[in-house]
């Protein structure tokens, strides 16, 4: 970083009455906000809700159809009236930016250490590129990972080779869209850490996340949006001790950390059962000797990271796949419509080319289900029938999967096999769907498996927890 | 070593391909072989001793030795076996072995070929480069409706258009045959043109792609400069659809050298093999196509070869 | 014969572009197809009879595109060239569309050896240029129809069963399969609502490719003296005797 510059500025980026427009619809603004070094501002909101043009706006790099009014200011000088070819010349030497998914912001062809050295080589001009690459691999713990290509990389590592090359330029501003966006607990606090790091050396940090846990362990200033406006802005810690907007409450309560503990089931007879369960899937033992029973009104959470086994084991315990040892009984009378299961991606759980009136009409004739009673139970799940009109890829997530559950419901099912259901859906979202889904089990006495890597979730949400390693 | 694996595992997939060729190309002319009126041990004998030397005598001694009274399978074998010991036999209109006429078409053929090959890079490359870096721009719009009347266009019309322009109005270049090197500019520029008409399309789909990757753009936010980002990046990335789709164009390339030869009284394989259809020669029919199907495989290999170094996720 | 492979096809959501001029392009080949259809009958010479006196005119109200060095009838030629064109074009599309597509879905759900069987063959076809293999058919039977046809059909079937096979593979194991089983659709229900709509459209680009790819073959083998046979008007075989001229 540069001495003068240091001395000189009390603030790196100031923003004042930033607004972004396509034609004339304004889609976020206005926010003003300044930062100074060794500052960290948070911007917390859903997704769709304008977080990241805040980021592409500092940037510059909004998308062609996209303009900005306002002016913002990076380093005491004015850069919003500024041609995009000049602004380029401060990427990476006084701005850096981390991209939201590191395995497609690294090309493809080239191994991990060299995304790294190119920028020492030509960005920092290092003399000495090499070791300069070296160090902070041995620093970020990627020693090892120098000649992986990216999709070699898991996504931690990932993200931490963009974060050694975002910033190997010696930027002192970095922004951070959703840098956490994917990653499981464990891999969430590293990047946390990583990323505190840039202020406390004297950086400045925008951080972009909709994830609470991460706005507290940040800290620093913290902007609150909901659709484009801000709905409270000040300290972080402070905000997220007493919200003041009922956006920002909801925001919070969402977190799976602070839902209330369910109470205990009072579980009927036995549904399914497995006995010395061995999966294995394309030639690795994934699980061995699991025994597990599922009881009628009762909730399970399979719970591990990514990758252990748990989508290959939901699919035994469906009779997708045939168990490698032990085995998997239904209880009598159960027939092969009375375990059903909901998908992580909703969209890809529909057929693409029919509207979603149709998939449902199939389901709830096949099923003798009549359709009057399919209605009620979407608008109980609060889907507006005209949804049901659209394809699944022009329906939010959210609704999706409601319409998904609604489905699933229609072959009068036991059993729900939930894998990942609300991983891929906003907090509040994802809080309120898993809400239904609690709510209907309830009423309707289903078993339900609920994979998911997210602890909280599996604490709170479920009645009872089991734990894959 | 996984790229020494990956490496035999491309030679033994293309050996089998080449193999498949000779079969393929060995059932055929035996078929072809069998359906041609007359006696067929008429026509092997003179076949090999030319018609000149032969007389009912030869014509039964080779009856007794390949068993043309056997049945067809076995004759099917023995076929196939001269086949795999390289014996294509000799040419009944020319007289003398085929392989020997093979090799000396072979190098016209290849000479064509290169030719062509590299005009089109010299077309597509530049219009498709400059088409992908603002796609839906006038260079974009104005190439795609070119590229869609060039392809719509068979080569030997196209062939016959750029003579009456560039030999018979003009008189630029030479009409057809080979005398000299400015007999290669009008048959490589139409199978070219043939070529750039669809290659251009799929290098400006490759180069817009790599333009809009995400990993372009954080490639610049990293802070190199455009420049340095279309060279380490952009081009790279964009080179392996292209270079994988010339191994796609090969076929049309093999086709199109046997229609642009004819057109042009070329002296290479593709004339040879249309001239020995229409004069029912056999043994040349089955060299030719071999050769011709022999090449496209080569071309194959040396394309996979290619993507394999280009690309390190193969392995 | 030029072979369209799926993986660089340019599909739809690749090239907006393309969208227009396939419009376009299907509108030529209609127009082509009712003049192929009912043009021979409008034009009312016979597209063979010489008449040498009448030889190398220019166009005029008798004969609406003039005559040939033969004295016949251009207009009748060209429209009777599209039939001929125009018909083996879409009769190989069907002999090659339908099979070639069926045995796709049959090699995708069946697998094991079926698949690998069917795939060999595919491979096999695959292992020459198809205009080579339909110029070795051809030869067998030189100036036939049925050889032209049956080469042709069978180097053009490659193409719908890879791609089929291809999109039919993945979407038998996607998720939305998997869910519509669990609920109970059965074998039909599924190719209505998952297979059929999503290979549809691209089944139509390889089709209209490969009809374009027919007519062509078909007249460069005319050209070369190896498919159609004078007197019969083919275009290719026009470009030939017209080429002195």
């Amino acid at each position: 970083m540069n001495t003068i510059t240091k001395e000189l500025m009390t603030t790196t980026v100031a923003v004042s009455e930033l607004c972004v427009h396509v034609g004339s619809t304004q889609l976020m603004g206005p926010v003003s906000f300044a930062v100074a070094p060794g500052e960290t501002l948070v911007v917390m909101g859903e997704t769709g809700a304008g977080k990241s043009l805040i980021a592409q706006a500092i940037l510059g790099t909004l998308p062609e159809q996209l303009h900005s009014s306002g002016v913002i200011e990076v380093n005491g000088e004015r850069v919003d009236n500024v041609a995009a070819h000049i602004r380029a010349a401060s990427w990476g030497r006084q701005i850096a930016a981390l991209p939201q998914e590191p395995w497609r912001a690294l090309s493809p062809l080239k191994r991990s250490a060299r995304h790294v050295r190119e920028t020492y080589r030509y960005v920092a001009q290092h003399a000495d590129p090499e070791s300069s690459c070296a160090r902070v691999f041995e620093a970020l713990g990627l020693v090892g990972a120098e000649e992986r290509l990216p999709s070699e990389l898991s996504g931690g590592m990932a993200q931490r080779v963009a974060f050694a090359a975002a910033t190997a330029g010696g930027a002192p501003i970095l922004l951070a869209d959703e840098p956490t966006k994917g990653l499981d607990n464990d891999r969430r606090a590293r990047v946390v850490e990583l990323l505190s790091e840039v202020p406390r050396q004297g950086g400045t940090l925008i951080a972009i996340t909709h994830e609470v846990a991460v706005a507290r362990a940040l800290g620093g200033k913290l902007i609150v949006l909901k659709d484009g406006q801000v709905v409270e802005q000040g300290d972080t810690l402070s905000i997220l001790a007493a919200p003041g907007h009922a956006y920002t409450q909801e925001l919070i309560a969402a977190d799976p950390s602070s839902w209330p503990q369910t109470a205990s089931a009072t579980p009927g007879k036995v549904l399914l059962e497995a006995c010395e369960l061995s999966v294995v899937r394309a030639g690795q033992n994934l699980i061995e000797g699991l025994n597990l029973s599922l009881r009628q009104g009762e909730r399970v959470a399979l719970l591990g990271p990514s990758g252990v086994g748990k989508t290959s084991l939901l699919d035994t315990l469906a009779g997708l796949h045939a168990p490698a040892r032990g085995s998997v009984k239904r209880a009598d009378g159960l027939g092969p419509r009375a375990v059903q299961k909901l998908y992580q991606d909703p969209p890809t759980a529909f057929a693409q080319h029919v509207s979603l009136d149709v998939s449902l009409r199939d389901a709830a004739r096949l099923n003798d289900t009549p359709w009057s009673e399919l209605e009620d139970l979407l608008s109980r799940l609060a889907v507006p029938l005209s949804l049901l009109a659209r394809r699944p890829d022009a329906v939010s997530g959210g609704e999706l999967q409601r319409v998904a559950l609604a489905r699933a419901l229609s072959a009068r099912p036991s059993v729900l096999l939930a894998d990942e259901p609300t991983s891929r859906l906003d907090p509040i979202t994802q809080a309120r769907t898993l809400e239904m889904l609690a709510q209907i089990a309830d009423a309707r006495r289903l078993g339900v498996v609920l994979v998911t890597h997210d602890a909280h979730i599996a604490e709170r949400w479920a009645h009872r927890c089991v734990s894959l390693s | 070593m996984p790229w020494v694996r990956s490496v035999l595992a491309i030679l033994a997939g293309r050996s089998l391909q080449a193999l498949i060729v000779a079969l393929v190309v060995g059932i055929v002319s035996f078929i072809m072989m069998q359906a041609l009126p007359g006696d067929a041990a008429y026509r092997i004998a003179a076949g090999r001793y030319g018609y000149d030397m032969m007389d009912a005598a030869s014509a039964d001694a080779v009856r007794l030795e390949l068993g043309l009274d056997r049945p067809w399978w076995i004759q099917l074998r023995a076929w196939l076996g001269e086949l795999a010991s390289f014996d294509l036999g000799r040419s009944h209109v020319y007289g003398s072995s085929v392989i020997e006429k093979v090799a000396t078409q072979l190098k016209y053929s290849l000479l064509l070929a290169g030719g062509a090959v590299i005009a089109s890079l010299l077309i597509a490359l530049p219009v498709g480069i400059a088409a992908g870096m603002r796609p839906g721009g006038t260079v974009d719009r104005i190439s795609l409706v070119v590229s869609i009347f060039l392809r719509a266009i068979p080569a030997f019309a196209l062939g016959i258009v750029l003579v009456l322009v560039f030999a018979v109005q003009l008189g630029f270049l030479p009409v057809a045959g080979f005398r000299g090197p400015q007999y290669l500019i009008l048959p490589s520029l139409t199978l070219g043109l043939g070529l750039a008409a669809v290659s251009s399309r799929v290098v400006r789909d490759a180069v817009a792609d790599a333009m809009s990757a995400e990993w372009r753009l954080f490639a610049r936010t990293k802070g190199l400069t455009a420049r340095r980002t279309i060279m380490s990046h952009v081009m790279r990335n964009a080179a392996l659809p292209v270079v994988a789709y010339v191994g796609v164009q090969g076929a049309y390339l093999i086709e199109g050298v046997v229609i642009v030869e004819t057109v042009f009284a070329w002296p290479g394989i593709g004339h040879a093999l249309v001239h020995a259809i229409f004069g029912r020669d056999v043994a040349m029919v089955q060299g030719t196509a071999l050769a011709l199907g022999l090449i496209y495989v080569g071309l194959n290999l040396f394309i996979d070869l290619t993507c394999r170094l280009i690309d390190p996720r193969s392995s | 014969m030029n072979t369209v492979t799926p993986e660089v096809m340019p599909d739809a959501r690749q090239l907006p572009s393309i969208k227009a001029s396939r419009i376009a392009g299907l509108a030529l080949f209609g127009v082509l197809g009712c003049a192929a259809v009912i043009g021979p009958d409008l034009v009312g010479h016979d597209p063979a009879t010489q008449s040498l006196l009448d030889a190398r005119q220019g166009p005029s109200a008798e004969h609406l595109l003039g005559t040939d060095h033969l004295g016949r009838d251009m207009a009748a030629r060209l429209l009777s060239g599209a039939r001929l064109s125009m018909g083996l074009a879409l009769l190989s599309i069907l002999s090659a569309g339908v099979p070639g597509a069926l045995l796709g879905v049959l090699a995708a759900r069946s697998g094991g050896w079926t698949d690998r069987l069917l795939t060999a063959f595919a491979d096999a076809v695959l292992a020459l240029p198809g205009l080579l293999l339909v110029l070795m058919l051809a030869a067998i039977s030189p100036g036939s129809w049925w050889a032209l046809y049956v080469g042709i059909s069978l180097t053009l079937w490659v193409e719908y069963f890879r791609y089929t096979r291809q999109r039919a593979r993945v979407v038998f194991a996607a998720p939305q399969v998997e869910a519509s089983r669990m609920l109970g659709l059965g074998p039909w229900l599924i190719l209505r609502r998952h297979l059929i709509p999503e290979i549809g459209p691209g089944l139509l680009t390889i089709a209209a490719f490969g009809a374009a790819t027919a007519v062509t073959a078909v007249a460069a083998l005319g050209f070369v003296s190896v498919g159609i046979r004078p007197p019969q008007a083919e275009w290719g075989v026009m470009m030939t005797e017209l080429l002195p001229y």
